[in-house]
């Protein structure tokens, strides 16, 4: 420290110590003169001889200043005020080329925060790199964390991996008393030693330990809250240790407050409070004392213990998990049941398993655009520099040092990447949050809070990215003009004859880059391509007609009719909407397509033998007639439901996929099945259900993947009502009709309260958020790496056409036409057009692949996005060599030969 | 050549740097002295062999200065000059005393090997 104080007292009293050498060195002078005159040199003769035998005076002062320290602040500081010189000369690049950076660093920085947040960020535990987590897969569904509390029993007891086995439930809580007006805040259920295993330390009290965990003990009564909430409702009072609150109608103590950084091991939460598990069936009223919900597990490998070792072990333990699920039911998929284990040190792995592979994407694809804003950056600084050559050579033959000159280069790339990461910063700090909206802004996920979000802080982390990526990109743009400033040959550059063959290996290097430019964009353009192409696939290949489609449900829950009315005032009031102006037909269905949520069933068909491992659910739809010239699936043989079939006997109509998987070329029709009894609404088992009809595919909760085999019921049966969802199909925008359809409920379904309107558009878009994120920011990221390829591409043919001003005017004199120049100039564009499609397009065609490898549906051929990709960046390169051409065209030869 | 000239007297200052700092300490030892009277004194006391260039002295004494190892401060010679006086501090007579240690190991060493019969001779 004291050290550093000197240096800033020193610096501050720079002058008097420049002063100060001098008259040192002043000294040693006068004092070597003397003694000469002393032995009888004359006086001018002792000056000289003095000074010879002293040396470079000027140098000597300048080796002794560098041993202050502070020199290269001081030099460099010439550097910085040198180059912000050289910039404010031509703001219009200097513009550009901060403008540019500040995009690709922040967009780099921007996802790459969102990943750093997800995936990289350790819990703020103990060891956090210790902690695994155990999931489980059922297949083609996402890996799930919940487990019985027999089962958790059971892998704490035979484990032979884990030092610490433990597990939570999230869960809302009711919470009044102690000084609290009634709310509902999140929490967690927790095993007694959750608190130990992960290593966390109270802020104030005690945290909950395994004497307070005991199944509907009085000893469970216990709570420990978060440090916001003692800090918000309890204004951070030492006193709300003891204090009595009342949680679920249950009085807790109030044993402690978690530390401030502590929000348990899911990123996406914040909980309030922590009960034991043991206060569960206190809680629940539960007959039995046993935690009833599902415990994410959580465990601390022992040390030495790989979770290879692990997961061989826990998986033999996990047919304690699979015996106890595939009794309760028939599914035979239930035996292909998972277990992995996974790190948990950066949080729970379920949001990540959402979202790591659009991020991913989307970081590739950054990257790319980075790379292309470096190469255009360089293109310009080499067409700078070659501009440049007379101003550097002069330098080097006036003594500069080589070394200074490539510093002074570096330091006006790295200050122009410097100012690119500033804004850069600004530009990721909203572009984070707007991307953590629009991701979080589709359907609830199953399995997360409805309303959840997580925080996306910038830490050490990010800060040493975006300095890591703004040094990268500073010296990968800025390096090959500051070697060739480097390499500049002062005599021959001097003489103006020696120019054009000294620029041959730039005017190569520049071409490159642009060639690089160009291949690059048509990389990130064709995949911006693909994406669209898919995102398309996914909203038109539904199997339905999304657009014109308005969803609206009610909520009768406490509208106190009977389910008899309610079937009746449905009726009433579908017949009303199909009357309404704008609507074409009007139908019900429950669930409603690509909501996320359905239904599903076994069924027995008859005359169908089934080994019981093929046993498979099917998707159970129920709906009103013109159900499906509502939704515009196509009706591929027998009839639509009518009304008539709510009194009549059972009727079903299935999907293609369901009639081709039982039926295969036999005619469905006719034929019988029955659902099996674990399905609740349905109203019995074993009545058969006769297919009456058959529907093309469609998509049904979700816009990804195959359409499931589905039945159809009818929505009326039985004197019930099973659809409650109005789907209208309108002429007009279907926004438009509802405040129409808003009164007609009004009227007929007096205290009904509507729930929820949207459009199919909408459901749909909700679904498929990632994709639409993706197929959106590919396209800008395409248009700005081409914009950057061809301000890059310009910015060479108009230096080079500018340096041949003399060649063209020779040209011209001699009799070159202006077509023939024209060409001169579009030839150089062209060549290096196609050399960078050359170079770019094996390798679209790679990453198209590669791409098509990780995202499940994407197109598989990525022809037509590369071909509309190469054409797209031929003809905007073609508009960029437009005006030089033109410029050269206009090029007087007397004038050029006049030059020099 | 262009190539200037400043790295010459560098890489000069790196071959003598531990020599030269222990020789100028050596010759404070005698009391406070200004950077002209050090360089003829090591010429001196070394038979005219050791040329001290002010391209290395002057950078070492402000070296020396920063480590703390030497004081300066501005008085009057004899002959009624104001010159810039250097004087040891107790961390440089510290610092002097473990050079020579380490200049003694050094010299018996490399004479060890220079002349492993006879005992050294100059």
């Amino acid at each position: 420290m004291s050290d550093i104080w000197a240096r800033l007292r020193v610096r501050f009293r720079r002058r008097s110590r420049h002063e100060d050498l001098d008259e040192e060195v002043q000294s040693h002078l006068r004092m070597a003169a003397q003694e000469r005159i002393r032995q009888g040199e004359s006086a001018e003769e002792a000056r000289t001889a003095a000074l010879r035998e002293f040396g470079n005076v000027g140098l000597v002062k300048d080796v002794t200043r560098d041993m202050w320290g502070w020199r290269w602040i001081e030099t460099s500081g010439q550097d910085v005020r040198f180059a912000m010189r050289t910039l404010r000369r031509s703001p219009g690049f200097a513009a550009v080329a901060v403008l540019s950076l500040a995009l690709g660093i922040g967009a780099n920085t921007g996802i790459f925060s969102l990943i750093n947040t997800l995936m990289l960020r350790l819990l703020p535990v103990r060891d956090p790199e210790s902690l695994v987590e155990l999931l489980h897969q059922y297949p083609g569904e996402p890996r799930m964390n919940g487990y019985s509390w027999q089962s958790y029993e059971h892998f704490r007891n035979q484990n032979h991996v884990f030092s610490g086995l433990t597990g939570f439930s999230p869960s809302r809580f009711d919470m009044r008393g102690g000084g609290l007006g009634g709310q509902t805040v999140d929490g967690e259920y927790v095993v007694g030693d959750f608190f130990p295993v992960l290593g966390v330390k109270p802020a104030i009290g005690r945290l909950i330990g395994p004497e307070d965990d005991r199944m509907g003990a009085a000893h469970s009564a216990v709570a420990v809250v978060s440090w916001s909430f003692w800090k918000s409702r309890f204004n951070l009072d030492p006193g709300i240790l003891g204090k009595r609150i009342v949680v679920q109608d249950v009085p807790v103590t109030v044993i402690g407050v978690a530390p401030r950084e502590f929000f348990g091991v899911e990123i996406w939460s914040r909980p309030d409070i922590w009960v034991p598990t043991g206060l569960e069936p206190v809680i629940d009223h539960a007959s039995q004392p046993r935690f009833s919900k599902p415990l994410a597990l959580i465990g601390r490998l022992k040390p030495g213990v790989s979770i290879e070792q692990a997961r061989a072990e826990m998986s033999v333990l996990f047919q304690f998990t699979i015996e106890e699920m595939a009794r309760n039911g028939k599914d035979p998929l239930m035996r292909h049941l998972k277990l992995e284990i996974v790190p948990a040190g950066a949080g729970l792995a379920f949001l990540r398993d959402q979202f790591t592979q659009p991020l991913l994407v989307l970081m590739a694809l950054v990257g790319l655009l980075l790379l292309i804003a470096c190469a255009s950056i360089a293109t310009l600084l080499l067409a700078r520099g070659a501009a440049r050559e007379h101003e550097m050579a002069l330098r080097v033959s006036l003594g500069a040092g080589r070394v200074r000159l490539l510093r002074q280069v570096m330091t006006e790339s790295l200050l122009l990447s410097a100012a690119g990461s500033l804004l850069g910063i600004l530009v990721a700090y909203f572009g984070a949050r707007s991307l953590v909206r629009i991701l979080l802004s589709g359907r609830p996920i199953v399995g997360l809070p409805p309303h959840f979000t997580f925080e996306v802080q910038p830490d050490a982390h990010v800060l040493l990215f975006t300095v890591g990526a703004a040094l990268v990109t500073g010296v990968l743009f800025g390096l090959v003009p500051a070697l060739r400033a480097m390499g500049t040959a002062p005599a021959s550059m001097l003489q103006g004859a020696a120019r054009p063959t000294q620029a041959r290996s730039a005017r190569f290097f520049g071409k490159s880059l642009v060639a690089a430019q160009v291949a690059l964009s048509v990389v990130v353009l064709s995949l911006a391509g693909v994406f669209t192409r898919h995102l398309s696939d996914l909203r038109n290949q539904l199997g339905f007609e999304r657009d014109h489609l308005l969803l609206v449900s009610l909520d009768t829950a406490h509208s106190g009719y009977s389910a008899e009315q309610l079937a009746l005032l449905y009726r009433e009031l579908l017949g009303r909407l199909d009357a309404l102006p704008g609507v074409r037909t009007a139908t019900l269905c429950s669930p409603t397509p690509i909501s996320g949520a359905g239904a599903s069933s076994f069924i027995d068909v008859e005359g169908y033998q089934q080994k019981p491992e093929d046993h498979r659910y099917v998707a159970i739809s129920w709906i009103a007639p013109r159900y499906f010239q509502t939704l515009g699936t196509p009706l591929l043989a027998g009839r639509d439901f009518t009304v008539q079939d709510a009194g009549g006997p059972r009727v079903a109509i299935v999907n293609q996929a369901m009639a081709r998987y039982y039926f295969a070329d036999a005619n469905p029709i006719g034929k019988h099945f029955t659902i099996e009894k674990d399905w609740k609404n349905v109203g019995g088992p074993d009545k058969p259900y006769e297919i009456v009809g058959v529907v093309g595919d469609a998509k049904y909760d979700d816009a990804h993947g195959t359409p499931p085999r589905t039945v159809y019921l009818p929505a009326f049966g039985d004197g019930r009502m099973f659809a409650s969802n109005f789907i209208l199909r309108t002429s007009i925008p279907p926004d438009a009709a509802t405040g129409e359809v808003r009164r007609s409920i009004a009227e007929i379904l007096k205290g009904v309260e509507v729930g929820h309107i949207t459009t199919m558009s909408e459901q749909v878009d909700a679904a498929i958020v990632p994709e639409r994120l993706i197929a959106m920011l590919s396209g800008s990221f395409g248009t700005l790496g081409l914009i950057l390829a061809t301000i890059g591409l310009y910015g060479l043919l108009a230096y080079t056409a500018a340096r041949r001003t003399k060649e063209i005017g020779i040209r011209m004199a001699l009799g070159a036409t202006r077509g023939a120049v024209t060409w001169m100039v579009l030839r150089d564009a062209l060549v290096m057009v196609s050399a960078g499609l050359a170079a770019g397009i094996p390798v679209a065609l790679w990453s198209g692949k590669f791409a098509g490898s990780l995202i499940e549906g994407l197109p598989q051929s990525s022809a037509l996005p590369i071909s509309l990709a190469a054409l797209g960046v031929i003809a905007v390169a073609l508009m960029a060599s437009y005006i030089p051409a033109r410029r050269a065209t206009r090029v007087d030869p007397m004038e050029a030969l006049r030059y020099e | 050549m262009v190539k200037p000239k400043k790295e010459l007297y560098q890489n000069r200052i790196e071959l003598l740097q531990g020599t030269l700092d222990m020789l100028i300490l050596q010759t404070l030892q005698w009391g406070p002295q200004h950077g002209y009277a050090i360089s003829q004194s090591i010429r001196g006391r070394s038979g005219e062999v050791l040329q001290v260039e002010t391209g290395s002295l002057y950078p070492a004494l402000h070296r020396l200065e920063k480590q703390g190892w030497v004081t300066s401060q501005w008085k009057q010679t004899e002959s009624n000059q104001r010159a810039k006086f250097y004087r040891l501090t107790s961390g440089g007579k510290r610092q002097l005393l473990s050079e020579q240690a380490r200049w003694t190991q050094i010299v018996a060493a490399i004479a060890g090997i220079m002349n492993p019969a006879a005992s050294g001779s100059g």
